[in-house]
């Protein structure tokens, strides 16, 4: 079968002594990254971003290093919800209502284990689906003219900014500074240089890595700075982790559930996943009813929420390598890893580019491997790590960002940008201005242009050309749904609140 | 509510001038029916409306942070500004233990932990990026290179 | 002005560089890893080191940016007597010296010293399309040039848009400015595009249709060079079809202009002999290219004629005055 032999082509890359290497190393970064109070996969991923690129690697070996950061990530933001109530990243905000308490009972270590057995099987299952499914997607290429790739952006912003924002107007301003940010530099089509008001550093129009780590990783240094690191509570103590197997059968269920739920919410671009997580741990607690006893510290709240984020996590990757379209912020930053490695997501991407795409396949197969070992018998070593007080992981976290920045361009003018990023994302996220649609606009700005300007040249400037097809109308449809109906949802189901990423 | 009415005009304003600069944009004698301008335009239109509307529909303002901090957040955006600039001319770890130092000290301010931070990081992040990643990194100002 | 752009953001990408040890060869692909200019030092380095043409490994830098334009700046201002010094350099070079890209640089202030290697350009089309010859397609264009459009991986007024429009000229189509193009993200993308039925043909490389040929997606028209290409021998030139057009993506070199004629001579011999070498033949099987040695004083005087070409049918099509 087909499947198998590309699924062996894909370990045969990803097996290889180094590739292997790449993967462990990855995943235990990934995994303090997560733990670590402050930053989540986003800026995670973003700040490693520039150096993996410095460093000289391969487009495949980068890919899984950094993807095992990603899904180390997500694993590892479990941690200090459990023990510190203080939700690594945003999706492990769940995790924190049942975790905490199962950690105040004394039981962190059955907490941790459970936790990081469902984040196994979130994160297993729904690599399968992209597995299953990518393919599939794949092959509605030859439906994707440049119309229906506008429609398809559309619906990329709308969804984001429908979903993942509690004020539809301030998700498409962000959408728009995105966006305009990416029409700086040199013009696709004539070859003159736009909005740069003359200054030469902007020819090549703005990098989207000094954007995205400016807004994640110079903003959260300013978050800190103004909270003078008060988030430094300290935790329960661990005392020892032995494995609950009864308690973890007993979750078998609630896990798959929430691997199903998780995925599906990772597929919807924009969505990501937080609301995989959260809708996760809601249905789990609506079929566990009164007697679930959810928010006490029960086995199945700390399952469900870490199935559907690491379930999510998988799913996010189906569009953002069939389509392009990135489903999430921390899709959107690999997007950018993609970006740079010259390698152009898209349909085309599993013709063309197979072995990448089943490489990445294979490795996130093996990541999970490793980051189970590494999340159940070692979880003590990341415990460990939690104590790194902000006073010296911030500055830590800002070098790091400059001397990757700076390695890219040697350009003090980047450095600048960067900072200046870093100033927008504090005032925006301080506005309830989400920051993501930013990122999709400056990496998607320029492909939704062009797409607009070669429909209009096929057409011969007929707009009526961009609802030409069926493809286009469904997915302006959707988009226009995507965009206007959380408007009136979100009196029903209220989107759970952001935290720290 | 303020803060938003704020904010929503200034998108305006702003988005008003990114219209104005991309009327200015050259056009292209290779004419292709949207041309270099359009998209621009459209984008500086949809920012400019949401402005109006985030200003006409404000959300409840956010709690900003009281003058003192304020000010510790503009010294903190100096001190970056003026890393970025000295990274170049002066190696890199003079401005970074003394970055390291400053920002350390503004979450945590204890002086003598700040410090230690500040050379610690200094010290074992250019061994990291020299040695372990390979960057290309200048160690001292270049007067000091001899 | 705009040079002294150039020569700004040059500064600016070359620090940080450091400085390259003596006596070794530099080879510098004008564009990040991964790309064809970075494939054409990283081989030509390696086999000249492999075959003892040169003593010491070749280093190859990478300086991405305005197309080739940042590197081409750097060598005619600050490197233009460096005898150790080669540039990847390739059809897309030409073109935009023609079309004036480079800031007004022009194509006689660095020396073109070989092109080893060369991808053939193709004209395409769906498998399922009613064109059989480039007759076919060529007919339906002149009866209503609006009509049908043209996908290729190249900009507007890049190589790929060229190519047709040199054919069409030849036909006698007056107006080439009314024939659609869309330039898209690549050859794999412009063959998706036409296959879909969203544009009726596609401009691009031999390469890039090698793998949807093998599927059975498209039909390739004609090939635009002198002799059909070994391995693709049903593949009709379009010389036979009657229209004189050749246009290959070639893969060579360039070297600072004011080194001595000694030393352009040595790096023709060097490159004649990695053209003759084994391990070429194979790198250039293993990436779909053809055959097409000019060395020397040939080569110099080929990128002349092409330059010229390009520019009068880019002036003719507007994309340059």
């Amino acid at each position: 079968m087909d499947l198998f032999a590309n699924l062996a082509t894909g370990f045969s890359i990803a097996l290889s002594p180094y590739t292997l290497m790449l993967a462990v190393f990855g995943c235990f970064i990934g995994t303090i990254i997560g733990a670590l109070p402050g930053l989540g996969p986003s800026n995670g991923v973003a700040i490693l971003i520039p150096l993996t690129f410095s460093m000289g690697l391969d487009a495949t070996s980068a890919l899984v290093l950094m993807t095992a950061v990603y899904y180390g990530a997500m694993y590892g933001g479990r941690i200090s919800s459990i023990l510190l109530n203080i939700p690594g990243d945003e999706p492990a905000l769940m995790t924190t209502l049942d975790g905490y308490p199962m950690a105040k009972q004394g039981r962190a270590g059955d907490a941790l284990v459970i936790s990081g057995v469902a984040s196994f099987t979130g994160a297993f299952l729904s690599t399968i689906g992209l597995m299953l499914l990518a393919p599939l997607l794949a092959r509605v290429a030859f439906q994707f003219g440049p119309a229906e790739y506008f429609a398809l952006y559309l619906l990329a912003f709308a969804t984001l900014g429908g979903i993942a924002s509690n004020n539809q107007a301030k998700a498409a301003i962000a959408s728009c500074i995105g966006l305009g940010i990416a029409m700086i530099g040199v013009d696709n089509n004539s070859g003159i240089p736009r909005l740069t008001g003359g200054n030469m550093h902007l020819f090549d129009g703005i990098d989207f890595l000094v954007a995205i780590v400016g807004l994640f990783a110079i903003a959260e240094v300013f978050f800190f700075i103004e909270s003078h690191g008060k988030n430094t509570s300290i935790g329960v103590k661990l005392d020892k982790v032995t494995i609950p197997v009864r308690e973890i059968w007993s979750t078998r269920w609630t896990q798959l559930r929430a691997s199903l739920i998780g995925f599906a919410a990772g597929i919807l671009p924009g969505a990501g996943a937080s609301l995989g997580s959260f809708l996760a741990y809601m249905g789990e607690k609506s079929i566990a009813g009164e007697e679930g006893k959810f928010g006490t510290g029960v086995a199945k709240g700390v399952a469900a929420p870490e199935a559907g984020n690491n379930a999510a996590a998988g799913g996010a990757l189906v569009p953002m390598l069939t389509l392009g379209v990135p489903g999430s912020g921390t899709t959107a930053v690999l997007l950018a890893l993609l970006m740079t490695l010259n390698i152009t997501p898209g349909p085309t991407l599993f013709t063309e580019r197979p072995e990448v795409v089943w490489g990445l396949i294979a490795s996130l197969l093996i990541a999970n491997f490793v980051l189970l070992l590494m999340n159940v018998p070692m979880v003590k070593i990341f415990v460990k790590i939690l104590s790194v007080p902000p006073w010296v992981l911030l500055p830590g976290v800002t070098m790091i960002s400059f001397v990757g920045i700076y390695s890219l361009s040697g350009s003090y003018f980047d450095l600048l940008l960067m900072v200046a990023f870093g100033v927008l994302g504090w005032v925006l996220r301080k506005l309830d201005v989400p920051t993501v649609p930013i990122i999709l606009g400056i990496l998607l700005g320029g492909h939704m242009e062009d797409s607009l300007r070669r429909a209009m040249v096929l057409s011969g400037g007929d707009w009526t050309y961009l609802f030409s097809s069926g493809v286009a109308i469904g997915l302006w449809v959707v988009a226009i749904a995507g965009f206007v109906a959380p408007m009136f949802l979100r009196n029903v189901l209220t989107k759970p609140q952001r935290v720290t990423d | 509510m303020a803060s938003d009415r704020v904010f929503g005009v200034v998108v305006t304003m702003v988005a008003l001038a990114y219209i104005a600069s991309a009327t200015q944009i050259q056009a292209s004698f290779l004419a292709d029916p949207v041309g270099p301008k359009a998209f621009p335009i459209l984008i500086g239109a949809v920012a400019a409306i949401s402005g109006i509307i985030v200003a006409l529909r404000p959300d409840e303002d956010p709690k900003w942070p009281e003058l003192r901090t304020f000010g510790a957040l503009i010294i903190a955006i100096v001190v970056l500004v003026g890393y970025a600039y000295a990274l170049k001319p002066m190696g890199f770890l003079i401005p970074t233990a003394i970055t390291a130092t400053i920002l350390s000290w503004q979450i945590n301010p204890r002086t003598g932990p700040a410090i230690v931070a500040g050379l610690g990081l200094s010290l074992g992040l250019f061994f990291v990026f020299k040695y372990a990643l390979g960057l290309g990194l200048v160690a001292l100002p270049a007067v000091l290179h001899g | 002005m705009t040079k002294r752009l150039f020569k700004a953001l040059l500064t600016s990408a070359v620090l940080g560089l450091g400085a390259t040890a003596a006596n070794a060869a530099e080879c510098i692909a004008p564009a990040n890893p991964g790309g064809g200019w970075d494939f054409t030092c990283r081989q030509i380095g390696k086999i000249m080191y492999d075959i003892g043409a040169v003593e010491q490994p070749v280093q190859v830098t990478n300086m991405a940016g305005a197309g080739g334009g940042l590197a081409y700046a750097h060598v005619v201002n600050e490197r233009s007597d460096d005898a150790d010094l080669m540039i990847a350099a390739s059809s897309a070079t030409t073109t935009r010296l023609a079309q004036n890209a480079f800031a007004g640089m022009t194509a006689d202030q660095v020396r073109f010293v070989g092109a080893i290697g060369a991808d053939p350009g193709v004209i395409v089309v769906a498998a399922d399309s009613e064109y059989q010859t480039l007759g076919d397609l060529v007919d339906a264009i002149k009866a209503s040039p609006g009509e049908l459009a043209f996908a290729g991986g190249s900009a507007v007024g890049g190589f790929d848009h060229l190519k047709p429009l040199m054919v069409l000229q030849r036909a006698g189509v007056s107006d080439l400015t009314a024939v659609k193009y869309i330039g898209v993200d690549g050859g794999a993308d412009a063959i998706t595009q036409t296959v879909g039925g969203f544009t009726a043909a596609m401009s691009g490389d031999m390469s890039e249709v090698v793998g949807f040929l093998k599927s059975g997606d498209v039909r390739v028209l004609a090939v635009l060079t002198e002799e059909r290409v070994p391995g693709f021998d049903d593949i009709p030139t379009a010389q036979e079809q009657g229209f004189d057009v050749v246009a290959v993506n070639w893969r060579g070199l360039y070297i600072p202009k004011d080194v001595s004629d000694d030393t352009f001579n040595m790096w023709a011999e060097r490159l004649q002999m990695v053209a003759d070498s084994d391990e070429w033949q194979e790198a250039m099987a293993a990436n779909g290219l053809a055959p097409f040695t000019k060395v020397g004083g040939d080569f110099q005087s080929y990128v002349d004629e092409v330059v010229a070409e390009i520019r009068t049918m880019s002036q003719e099509i507007g994309v340059i005055q």
